[in-house]
């Protein structure tokens, strides 16, 4: 058999197996080994398995995915998404709309203390839903606003989407995050942009919040004051050239849990079940990171990719275009494929025509995590939305959907911006200090 | 096999124990790197103690993160499938999952002992590459053990365990 039958029996194998629900992780690594071992030998195939298990499980750059996913949970615990919104609502809650807006605001800051969309969406969720719902906000706003403001989580940095992307493309993960900054909070601010037309357009889906005092500001301010501190120190601390995105991760993680136990948020039962909740999610990440490079030697070998970057090398398309038709196919695998999974299985084959074409690894890298993040939210399997649901039973889940609508077509829209202006994103990691 | 599901929940807590221990030592070891460091002084071997210590916080809690069904799937098929074939490919993936673990475990074993032959260790301070090679292995084989279990309980008892609480896991 050619190596590219191979390939091409190894693409179909894997497509069938996901589909009969087999774990992303074990899909991969059956066809990563079998599809080695067929072409370079049981050898080959079992030192890969055991050299890449290893190398993987002990590299210093990967110590980030835990120490900010345990950042993340802490935060979490300690109630820290509440104290964020808090702030939000404090300063934008009385304006119409303003809860919503507050609610984006909150999820926003909290996606800088963790790289999960996931518990992002389900921690604003709970805060911010009931009081939604106490000012009688239209529930396809209320719900729309937190899976969509969830999202952000995997933009704006410490994420895990671009930790994944630059293991899997060699690329610097302290110019990743950077290069998230500015789109994260563009998207955010259009976000707000947006809750304030749908609510000029039709005021009773958004009504006013009631105000706040000077006192009530500065006492909600002053609570978000040690988180925004912390943001500060791991985001600035990159930028600054002080620490590694690892160095960042600890100094974020510890920062998170000594506040926690100093203002009496975070009890040692909690900090042992937000740590034991950060090595299970660790272990279904690195799982696949490990299954991902099985499959792409196999992929290698089998030269599909230079087949694919040979048809598309035909089309004669520019950068510009090539990058439209690329980002066009993420968004649509988005809707079926969870989000993680479709970066692992894709990049082995789009990474190489990309850098062959000469588009910016880390601009790109930023295009894909923002449709990993259209994904989320997209119909049939939009995760966030599934979360939201699980928050606000009593909402149909078609109309989270048709609430998120407006939100996904923003970040339609942001991707263009990006694709207009990739300065956007390419402004802070060619500035940042080594 | 309630009694062996009672020890395999054991064994896979106290696992995952020694992950999260292991995470919370990772950070205690970069965080007093980066403060001596500021002072002049650096942890001597951070690196090595961090690196060796992530190969127990990735593998430790691998039988937990199935216990808890936490692997990602693409389910969109799932609701068009009957009851009977759902089962089925669960009793097929956790089957599949086992020899892919129990195949780590060997290449694994595999790796060390050609690693002890070599005298394989850490940069700075040495630690014997082999030692976190043998850990893997074995948790890489408790993992295999709990999905095989998971197997048999779907298989022979119609029960997914994944759907359960986390009595002593």
């Amino acid at each position: 058999m050619s190596p590219a039958a191979a390939g091409v029996l190894g693409i179909a194998a894997l497509l069938a197996l996901l589909l009969l629900r087999i774990p992303v992780a074990f899909a991969m690594f059956a066809v990563g080994f079998v599809g080695i071992w067929a072409l370079n030998g049981a050898m080959a195939a079992m030192s890969l398995l055991a050299s890449e298990a290893f190398t993987l499980a002990s590299k210093p750059e990967l110590i980030v995915i835990p120490l900010f996913i345990l950042m993340g949970n802490v935060a979490a615990r300690a109630g820290m998404s509440g104290q964020l919104y808090d702030a939000a609502y404090a300063l934008i809650g009385s304006r119409r709309g303003g809860l919503a807006s507050a609610t984006v605001v909150g999820c926003g800051g909290f996606a800088a203390l963790s790289g999960s969309s996931v518990a992002a969406a389900l921690t604003m969720g709970k805060v911010a839903l009931s009081e939604m719902e106490r000012f009688r906000y239209d529930d396809r706003l209320s719900t729309g606003v937190i899976a969509a403001g969830g999202t952000l989580g995997i933009l704006i940095p410490p994420s895990t989407g671009f930790v994944i992307y630059a293991i899997l493309t060699e690329q610097s993960i302290g110019q990743l995050f950077l290069a998230g900054v500015l789109p994260g909070l563009l998207l955010l601010s259009l976000f707000v942009a947006v809750i304030g037309l749908l609510c000029r357009a039709r005021p009773e889906i958004g009504p006013v919040g009631p105000r706040t005092s000077p006192a009530e500001k500065l006492r909600a301010l002053a609570g978000a004051g040690p988180i925004a501190g912390v943001i500060l120190l791991t985001i600035g601390g990159i930028y600054g050239g002080f620490f590694s995105p690892v160095e960042a991760a600890a100094v974020g993680a510890g920062a998170v849990i000594l506040i926690g136990l100093a203002t009496g948020r975070l009890r040692l039962r909690a900090l042992w079940s937000a740590t034991r909740d950060s090595v299970v999610t660790t272990a279904t990440v690195m799982l696949i990171l490990i299954a991902a490079h099985l499959l792409n030697p196999f992929m290698a070998l089998s030269q599909i990719p230079e087949v694919i970057g040979g048809a598309i090398e035909e089309l004669a398309l520019t950068p510009t275009a090539l990058l439209v038709m690329l980002l066009a196919i993420y968004v649509v695998l988005g809707c079926f494929l969870e989000g993680f999974a479709m970066l692992v299985l894709t990049l082995p084959i789009f990474f190489p025509i990309v850098a062959e074409a000469g588009i910016d690894p880390i601009f790109f890298g930023v295009l894909c995590v923002l449709a990993l993040e259209m994904g989320l939210i997209s119909p049939p399997v939009g995760l966030n939305v599934f979360i939201v649901k699980s928050v606000a039973p009593g909402v149909a889940l078609g109309r989270i959907f048709v609430g998120v609508l407006p939100f996904w077509l923003t970040m339609l829209a942001a991707l263009a911006l990006l694709l207009a202006f990739p300065e956007i994103a390419l402004f802070l990691p060619t500035t940042m200090i080594p | 096999m309630t009694r062996l599901r009672l020890w395999a929940d054991r064994l896979i807590g106290l696992a995952a124990a020694l992950g999260a221990a292991g995470l919370l030592f990772v950070m205690l070891v970069i965080l007093t790197d980066v403060i001596g460091r500021t002072l002049g002084h650096p942890l001597y071997g951070a690196q090595d103690l961090s690196t060796m210590a992530m190969v127990i916080v990735v593998f430790g809690a691998m039988a937990l993160c199935d216990r808890r069904g936490g692997h990602i799937s693409v389910d969109l098929l799932e609701r068009r499938f009957s009851g009977r074939l759902n089962r089925v490919l669960d009793i097929v993936s956790a089957t599949l999952g086992a020899v892919i673990f129990v195949s780590l475990a060997w290449a694994t074993w595999q790796s060390a002992a050609l690693s002890q032959l070599l005298n394989l260790s850490t940069n700075l301070i040495n630690l014997p590459k082999a030692w976190f090679q043998w850990v893997l292995m074995g948790f890489s084989l408790l993992t295999a053990f709990s999905l095989l279990l998971r197997a048999g309980e779907l298989a022979f008892r119609d029960l997914d365990i994944r759907q359960d609480g986390e009595t002593n896991a």
